[in-house]
């Protein structure tokens, strides 16, 4: 919908200050960039430094490492079903490999597991594809211009995003992986971006020292999904795809080793058993937890099922400490709320301004900065702009771009964006545009190694349900490449391990007991359960006129 | 401060609409997506909810207003609700889709007419267009492709989101959005160049080229590290494809 | 005058001979064109039915897309094209019930009621050109080459949309002699190739075919030219079936009408295509010295 009277009002406000500003933008008179003494200070109002956003976990292999509430809410709830009430001795599916997750990293493993002679079933919570990987846009990393870059300046760039924290193992597989990644996908006939004589386009991302980010138009992530989902279609033969069945448990052997998972048909409400010799893991990350209240860029899915999963089995979990919040997300329109807004309308001159019309921070700040200034803007200096579904947003003054580069630049530049809001009746090469910061990644998850696997034997791992790579921050086009390389490494190692030879044994579920039992001992849990599955936005109203719905987790 | 909060809320939350959900009433805020809007209702989604970033392609909604003969489309994640609107979700239409190696293809409009020989069922009506919640030209890309020409179809369809809604449409009862991506994936690997640059990089890492240097990387310390990372050469945002670093120690 | 120009399927696949050499020699002639933007298929076959208006649609879509350009002739090349444009823009300009209904259901364009005229490369080089003005340009006259005339059915049937006589055409003959060739005239020019029968009845399409070469060859001719895919499908690429099932019959060089006249014009031998003819059609080009090499 178009702004409101009320925040025409408001935009007069905006529109009141903007030559001035531009005038200076002109004559490079920009608000100075903070010190790294005031950046800590400025920091200190981004919400991973926010203790009372988060909490000891109580329970399981990594007791007593801090993590956000929502997070910690879902490690310590009990099981969804009781598991003494599934049979395990019986399966209605039996497998080589069981990939848990239907996005670009679940996908990929399928794909080379299949290839190498594997059965594989993926399970998959919503339809197959339905992933963070189908709303990427910008692109993937990967040094494939040799006369310019190398997989060590692709290094140096990720462990410098990731605050030097990252696990170089993982690190040194990305990069060295990516360009066979790019062009395995080549090879399937994704279409990336590229010059008549087929040299790879390539940009700049946030904190690249190299133009290594490749890209598919403005639909890198959704080219890259439907390339590789159309592939796995054509192994039908190999590869089963059971959707709106997210797993809710892994199911180990006697032997200690992973041997499958109970899923659970959101559809008809049943619970079944698959028994595999090897299980991939990839469910992506955990935007829909919405934590310390925040709105997000991820897909409806996104609930941290894996991490649940996985933490329940035994393999501990890392940099679960800190979230990526993106600077600019849309607050308003409501229906596009939680959208990201490229980094490119700031870098194009658009102002971040308050509620007087003012400027708080200059634009060009890095993301971790320029969030917490947004975030202590609205906050603690109350100057942020009241939006009709009532949050707080800041200006971002993308009029400035036409006046500082001439009439229809933004229409040019910014097509999809431009053409996203005139559909809600907003010409933003007139009007500003109303953001805040919006959850966007995981940072980190669930402990692997760099050929896949975790401390169970038998489960594989991949993608944003993983930690370590990108450290504490992860750099722009470094996600999809994680699926792509370490989806495809999971799927070779599962199939690696499963044609060694596997020690067949009791299915259980023993250790989903052991840590109810855990639970109810540390009086932890609250009655809760998980996975999640799907979050919940029913109205508060109407769901204490459901009587017959309880609310714990999504079970009905 | 708080009274602007609340005036806008007021100005917004005050109109209820009605809207028909598959025939039934509900009253919803009239500045609601039809995806929330239903959320709103009391309604849970399992099926045709997706990304809610109008990228997914789960949430295909048709709908009818009062006194119009024509079908609307949309995406209930992007679309507004308007008052008296007749709507359902179409979260899934059946279409035949073709199995191929993809390997095995030569690329040629004679392998796609022989996977989907129905291409040549479309009668040019044009519903698929009209239904296309993304603007795709889904006609124009399956007359391309009749006449062969499967890089233009590719150019055309590269938005689809495979929703389906074409397929639903079609009196020839041809699958587009699967014909199309089959174009697509032709053309990526079969019809464009493939990039040089890229074959050679990926023989450097697996004869070793980069292990010594990554060597020095892994066993660096923190400190170590971070000097090399502000000391490394950054490529200026202007530069052109054929900018070259000071020091190739490391290329 | 605006011309556009309306290719058809086919010429972009099997018959890029038909095209690349119309084109060509249209540049050689200095006509200016522009190719129709977002044409589809022009439904290939026009129905007879008199209430199957839907198949309609596409032809007549063609012709919106023309309407849209502000161009006033739309020029085709293939005669199957021809036919099925020609024959739906005289129901649009002529019926006003159809025409209603038709626009109605395509309520997404501009209405349109036959206001472009549609024409085929041969009657537009006689009517709109000039055969005489034709015959100036020509640079390599085909001297010496016994081409008959193949019409085949739709350039000339119905009699509405017909480029002449229906009984008893000469367009292509004044056409092929402007060329500086020797006309062959013979009995089966206006017969029917079989090609509605390709599907069904092969063997009796390559019945009618055979009769037609035999003919053509029977009178003189050292080659046919033509104007429809679908006719050089059943003269020319199953010719080799034809010669193979009929002892004693000789081989027979089927040209499209364009590539004649891209040689005749002395355009570069590229655009000829001859890679998608009978190997003797660019023997006896070269036997007769009008092709280079």
């Amino acid at each position: 919908m178009p702004y409101p009277d009320s925040l025409k009002q408001l935009i007069k406000v905006v529109e009141s200050t903007r030559e001035e500003r531009v005038a200076r933008k002109l004559k490079n008179e920009e608000v100075p960039f903070l010190s790294l003494d005031e950046r800590a200070e400025m920091l200190k109002h981004h919400p991973d430094v926010k203790e009372e956003g988060r909490r000891e976990i109580k329970v399981g292999p990594s007791k007593g490492y801090r993590v956000a509430h929502e997070m910690a809410d879902l490690l310590e709830a009990s099981s969804r079903v009781d598991p003494t009430k599934i049979d395990v001795s019986r399966w209605d599916y039996e497998t080589d490999v069981l990939v848990i997750g239907g996005g670009g990293a679940g996908t990929s493993a399928a794909i080379l597991a299949s290839q190498m002679g594997a059965n594989v079933i993926i399970a998959t919570k919503l339809r197959h594809g339905d992933a963070n990987t189908m709303m990427a846009e910008g692109g993937i990393q990967a040094a494939t211009k040799g006369h310019k870059d190398s997989p060590y300046y692709h290094y140096l760039d990720v462990m410098g995003g990731g605050h030097f924290k990252n696990v170089p193992e993982l690190v040194e597989t990305l990069v060295t992986q990516a360009p066979s990644a790019i062009k395995w996908l080549e090879g399937l006939g994704c279409n990336f971006s590229k010059f008549d004589d087929g040299t790879l386009k390539t940009i700049h991302g946030g904190g690249t020292s190299r133009k290594r980010m490749h890209f598919a138009a403005d639909i890198t992530g959704a080219e890259m999904m439907r390339t590789v989902r159309d592939e796995a279609r054509n192994r039908a033969d190999k590869i089963k795809v059971v959707e709106f069945s997210p797993a809710v448990e892994l199911i180990l052997n006697e032997h200690g080793h992973c041997a499958g998972a109970v899923l659970y048909n959101m559809e008809t409400e049943e619970y079944t058993v698959v028994k595999a010799k090897a299980v991939v893991m990839a469910t992506g990350g955990c935007g829909r937890l919405h934590i310390q209240g925040f709105m997000t860029t991820n897909h409806y899915g996104a609930t941290a099922d894996g991490i649940v999963m996985g933490y329940r089995a035994g393999v501990p979990v890392c940099f679960l400490h800190t979230v990526q919040y993106h600077p600019t997300g849309i607050v308003f329109p409501e229906q596009a709320e939680g959208i990201l807004i490229t980094e490119k309308f700031r870098g194009s001159g658009a102002n971040l301004v308050n509620i007087d019309g003012q400027q708080f921070v200059n634009e060009r700040e890095p993301r971790d900065v320029e969030a917490a200034a947004i975030i202590k803007e609205c906050i603690a200096s109350s100057k942020g702009v009241p939006t009709p579904t009532g949050k707080l947003g800041i200006w971002l003054d993308s009029p400035m771009i036409d006046m500082l580069s001439g009439e229809g630049t933004v229409e040019r530049e910014f097509p999809g964006k431009f053409i996203l809001y005139k559909r809600f009746g907003i010409d933003i090469s007139k009007e500003p545009m109303l953001i805040y910061p919006t959850l966007h990644y995981q940072n980190g998850g669930l402990e692997f190694e760099s050929t896949g696997k975790t401390s169970v034997p038998g489960l594989f791992l991949a993608g944003e349900v993983g930690g370590g790579i990108h450290g504490e921050n992860r750099l722009m086009g470094n996600s999809l490449l994680d699926i792509m390389v370490f989806g495809r490494i999971a799927g070779r190692s599962a199939a690696e391990y499963v044609n060694a030879g596997v020690q067949d044994g009791t299915l259980t579920l023993d250790h989903v007991k052991k840590y109810n039992a855990e639970i109810e001992q540390e009086g932890a849990g609250d009655g809760r359960v998980a996975p999640m599955l799907l979050p919940d936005y029913t109205e508060p109203v109407t769901r204490e006129r459901q009587l017959t719905s309880h609310y714990v987790g999504t079970i009905r | 401060m708080s009274s602007q909060v609340d005036q806008i809320k007021e100005e917004v939350e005050a109109k209820l609409i009605p809207i028909y959900v598959m025939g039934k009433q509900y009253m919803v805020p009239e500045s609601l997506t039809i995806m929330k809007a239903i959320e709103y209702a009391g309604y849970k989604y399992i099926r045709g909810c997706g990304c809610r970033g109008g990228v997914c392609g789960a949430c295909a909604t048709v709908y009818r207003k009062p006194g119009e003969y024509k079908i609307r489309t949309g995406l209930a994640c992007q679309t507004v609700v308007e008052s008296e609107m007749y709507l359902t979700q179409l979260p899934f239409y059946p279409a035949n889709r073709a199995t191929y190696e993809f390997d095995n293809l030569e690329g040629v409009p004679e392998e796609i007419f022989q996977l989907y020989p129905e291409l040549f069922r479309c009668v040019a009506c044009n519903a698929c267009s009209k239904v296309c919640p993304m603007d795709v030209e889904v006609m124009d890309y399956i007359a391309a492709l009749k006449r062969g020409d499967i890089a233009e179809a590719s150019r055309i369809s590269f938005d689809c989101i495979q929703c389906g809604l074409c397929a639903s449409r079609c009196m020839g009862e041809l699958p587009q959005y699967h014909i199309a991506q089959l174009a697509r994936r032709i053309t990526g690997a079969y019809l464009t160049p493939s990039a040089e640059h890229l074959k050679t990089m990926v023989a450097n890492i697996e004869a070793g080229r980069y292990t010594k240097g990554l060597d020095e990387l892994k066993a660096a310390d923190t400190e170590n590290l971070r000097n090399l990372y502000t000391e490394r050469e950054m490529e200026p945002a202007t530069a052109g494809e054929d900018w070259s670093p000071q020091s190739d120690a490391y290329l | 005058m605006k011309l556009c120009y309306y290719p058809g399927c086919t010429l972009k696949t099997k018959a890029r001979n038909l095209e690349d050499a119309a084109l060509a020699s249209l540049d050689a002639l200095g006509i200016e064109y522009e190719e129709l933007p977002r044409w589809n298929c022009c439904g290939a076959v026009y129905s007879l039915a008199d209430d199957d208006l839907i198949h309609l649609i596409a032809p007549v879509r063609d012709l919106v897309r023309a309407k849209e350009q502000g161009a006033d002739t739309l020029l085709t090349l293939c005669s199957m094209c021809y036919n099925t444009l020609a024959r739906a823009n005289d129901l649009m300009r002529e019926d006003e019930e159809k025409r209603k209904t038709i626009n109605d259901f395509m309520d997404e364009e501009i209405d349109y009621g036959g206001e472009v005229k549609v024409v085929h490369l041969l009657d537009f080089l006689r009517d709109d050109y000039g055969l005489d003005k034709l015959a100036e340009k020509i640079t390599r006259p085909l001297k010496g080459l016994k081409v008959s005339p193949y019409y085949g059915c739709t350039l000339t049937r119905p009699r509405e949309v017909a480029l002449d006589r229906p009984d008893k055409p000469t367009v292509l003959q004044d056409f092929l002699k402007a060329l500086g060739a020797e006309v062959v005239e013979f009995p089966s020019s206006i017969e029917c190739c079989g090609t509605y029968q390709v599907l069904g009845n092969q063997e009796s399409a390559l019945r009618r075919s055979q009769a037609i070469i035999s003919d053509a060859t029977k009178h003189g001719a050292d080659a046919l030219a033509l104007t429809c895919p679908l006719c050089d499908y059943n003269l020319g690429h199953k010719q080799k079936v034809i010669l193979e099932q009929n002892d004693g019959m000789s081989e027979l060089p089927v040209y499209y009408i364009s590539q004649l006249l891209a040689v005749a014009l002395g355009v570069s031998a590229d655009v000829l295509r001859l890679d998608l003819n009978q190997e003797r059609a660019t023997e006896l080009l070269k036997e007769k010295q009008l092709l280079a090499g």
